[in-house]
């Protein structure tokens, strides 16, 4: 049997990539966090999950040995998304692995690609998105490393990833519970949805198949589904109307006075400046912005009666605002061609298992929902 | 805090997490009331040892638990991994020393009861440290509902956990080999001891989780209790939960926040309005009941659980949590792990559930 080696095990793919794996007796799983106490969620498996930071080649090298496969699902910010690749690459060939499955992402063509986009089209790293230059950065990266090592590398590039614990599902859930929840467009875009199973099943497709050095791939689910459409399971089990979700357009943040201060003291030379000085003159320019920005208090007659003030309306962000905006279902031909990839999980059951989720979390959830969606 | 003519000398066992975050800064504050002396700390980590140094830089570091009777030591604070607990507090309740073992006291009931035992027959003192009992706010509560204030309780409602952020040193803490048990071992002991502070022993329970081979990382608890009120309790290491309790009776209903000590918020049946009390002390010196000074916050109230067995070993009071009362939870812990099922989880597939199952009852 086959041995994988998960990066970025405690996170959301991570996660549900060792429980099936593991349940499905698709290969032996080496689970890999960052601390022993990422190892927390994955401790109801008796497996031999080890701890290695992503950026320390030594230990990653230590935690890869014997292992065929290695899977990097390390989610984060610029300096993590860039900085683990090589040590994760190198560590990867010094333990002998044969192939690196890396979880990139459908964005590298943009949020809302131009029709007809598919894995050949060219890539971009000077998108609006700055997450999106990081993922193309990011291959580019591990091309570079495979030509001068021997350990494959594959590309898996899924649009927007659901499923138990998945970010898009409980922030939805939550801002609707906090009134802060929106669409875009009325939510009439097209969310290019993948179950995280049907994901899994496309890594372990990777992990099997031959010939697929460097090859990338666009995975999701078989249905052509809106925003509108995918959230609308998770609203009714909330007992939320879909159609009652304000939809709101895109405001550009005002570079006011205030936003010009914040931005000049949060940016990095101006932090690597503060940093030369003493912690507390340095409490005392930060104290001397909060209190600069603080926004004022609005002091009530006491002759007033309390109101039950609305919350701040919801913004929309730009990557949002993007997304909902996308008219192109991305196409998973190629997949399908050379791994053999049809999702395993459909659109209908995988919003039941989703919903069940938000009951298993602690989420308020009603009946269960009618979930016949409108295929458009 | 009640001041003594002697000073009690403390030896620190275990020099991990829960020491550096709580036992440390509370014996350092209590040191400075004259009230204790950390004379000797044990830890075989000497990194941990280093650290617990920088507070006690007077205590010595003793590399054999033997040698704790040898430093005149009162008192011993195991706060080591569980799986030693049992051991290193009969190791020194026989050498003669008091005993405050962290939670859980021990990994089995019969460990437990040795524990019990031995504090017995040497006649010293043996208290676990479930320090919620010393919160305002728990007391508070058990105040209310024994005095029957909320009428008779018709159900609960525990929700507690999120994901897991203590900063474990060892992965032992995880392996099935050597962890005792996971979510309801590790927060389910306090939650546990105080349900059955609060209400008593149920008489029924139902209990599901997700170990899969392993310790549980989530798990449900149903109880059902004498007077015919039920119960729900949700711990978890992974989903964040509300980290609230709920408790209904017939005349109101409380709602606690996970360690807020010293609030609860409180609401009578059919009435619009309700508490969202902050606690105080009583003020005995007015003639007439008013409240008084502010009541112990979190840290201070972990501090309590201290000034409790140091009162106790002086003969000033009777301990709160003696050994007797820490094996409650555990007794209630080791039923649910001797009948557990498997927790419904909506997105495993049906070839997914079977080998769920079958390691969950190898679990």
């Amino acid at each position: 049997m086959l041995k994988i080696a998960i990066l970025g095990a405690n996170g959301f793919i991570g996660c549900r990539t060792v429980e099936m794996f593991h349940l499905l007796n698709w290969a032996e799983v080496r689970p890999v966090v960052r601390n022993i106490a990422n190892l927390a969620r994955l401790s109801k498996f008796d497996l031999d999950g080890r701890v290695a930071d992503g950026f320390d080649q030594s230990a990653l090298a230590l935690a890869l040995q014997d292992c065929d496969v290695v899977v990097h699902a390390i989610a984060g910010d610029r300096r993590t998304i860039l900085g683990t690749l090589a040590p994760t690459y190198q560590a990867a060939q010094e333990a002998g692995v044969k192939r690196m499955i890396y979880l990139s992402t459908a964005s590298v063509h943009g949020q809302s690609p131009t029709p007809g986009t598919d894995e050949s089209s060219p890539l971009s790293d000077r998108q609006v998105i700055a997450y999106n230059n990081y993922k193309v950065q990011a291959e580019r990266q591990l091309l570079r490393l495979r030509r001068r090592g021997d350990v494959e590398v594959v590309f898996l590039r899924p649009g927007i990833v659901f499923g138990p614990r998945s970010f898009w599902i409980s922030s939805f859930a939550d801002n609707l519970l906090s009134g802060q929840a929106y669409l875009v467009n009325q939510g009439q875009g097209i969310c290019n949805s993948i179950y995280v199973d049907n994901l899994v099943r496309a890594i372990y497709l990777v992990m099997m198949a031959k010939n697929v050095d460097q090859q990338a791939f666009l995975l999701g689910d078989c249905e052509r589904i809106t925003w509108l459409e995918f959230y609308r399971p998770i609203a009714m089990a909330l007992g939320f109307d879909i159609t009652q979700v304000p939809s709101v357009a895109y405001i550009p943040p005002r570079s006011g006075w205030s936003n010009r201060i914040k931005k000049m003291l949060d940016s990095k030379p101006s932090s690597a400046f503060l940093s030369l000085f003493p912690n507390k003159w340095r409490h005392a320019v930060r104290a001397a912005r909060s209190a600069l920005l603080a926004v004022p208090v609005r002091y009530h007659s006491s002759w007033e009666f309390p109101k039950n003030l609305p919350p701040p309306a919801p913004q929309a962000t730009l990557e949002m605002t993007l997304l909902y905006q996308c008219q192109y279902k991305f196409s998973h031909q190629k997949a399908y061609q050379i791994l053999g990839y049809e999702p395993i999980v459909s659109f209908p059951e995988a919003c039941k298992r989703t919903v069940g989720w938000l009951t298993f979390a602690g989420f308020p959830v009603g009946e269960t929902p009618d979930l016949k969606i409108h295929q458009t | 805090m009640v001041s003594s003519p002697k000073i009690v000398t403390v030896a620190l066992i275990g020099c991990g997490a829960v020491s550096q975050k709580y036992y440390a800064p509370a014996l350092n504050a209590l040191g400075k009331t004259h009230l204790l002396q950390v004379r000797a700390l044990y830890d075989p980590n000497e990194d941990s040892l280093a650290r617990l140094r920088q507070y006690f830089p007077e205590a010595c570091g003793v590399r054999d638990l033997a040698h704790i009777s040898m430093q005149g030591i009162d008192l011993a604070i195991i706060a080591s991994p569980p799986r030693y607990h049992a051991e290193q507090t009969l190791q020194l309740l026989k050498a003669g020393v008091a005993v405050l073992c962290e939670k859980p006291m021990a990994g089995t009931v019969a460990e437990a009861q040795a524990m019990i035992e031995t504090a017995a027959k040497t006649s010293n003192l043996l208290a676990v440290g479930l320090f919620r009992r010393f919160f305002p706010a728990t007391q508070t509560i058990h105040t209310i509902i024994t005095g029957r204030l909320l009428g008779e309780i018709e159900s609960f409602d525990f929700s507690e956990g999120g994901y897991f952020r203590w900063p474990v040193t060892s992965p032992a803490y995880f392996k099935k080999n050597t962890s005792q048990g996971g979510a309801l071992m590790d927060i389910g002991a306090h939650l546990l001891d105080l349900m059955q502070w609060w209400f008593g022993v149920p008489t029924e329970i139902s209990y599901t989780d997700d170990a899969m081979g392993g310790a549980e990382v989530n798990c449900l608890l149903h109880c059902k209790f004498a007077q015919g009120f039920t119960g729900k309790i949700r711990l978890s290491h992974d989903c964040q939960l509300s980290n609230r309790y709920l408790i209904r009776g017939s005349k109101g209903w409380i709602q606690w926040e996970v360690n807020n000590a010293g609030a609860i918020h409180l609401g009578f049946t059919g009435a619009q309005l309700a508490l969202k009390s902050k606690i105080f002390q009583t003020d005995p010196g007015k003639p007439a009941p008013a409240a008084g000074k502010p009541c112990y916050n979190f840290e201070q109230s972990f501090a309590s659980q201290i000034v409790n067995i140091i009162n106790a070993l002086q003969g000033k009071q009777s301990l709160l949590v003696p050994g007797e009362e820490g094996i409650k939870s555990l007794k209630l812990i080791e039923y649910c792990y001797q009948h557990r099922r498997l927790m419904p989880m909506s997105w495993l597939s049906d070839h997914e559930l079977i080998t769920a199952r079958h390691l969950n009852q190898q679990s």
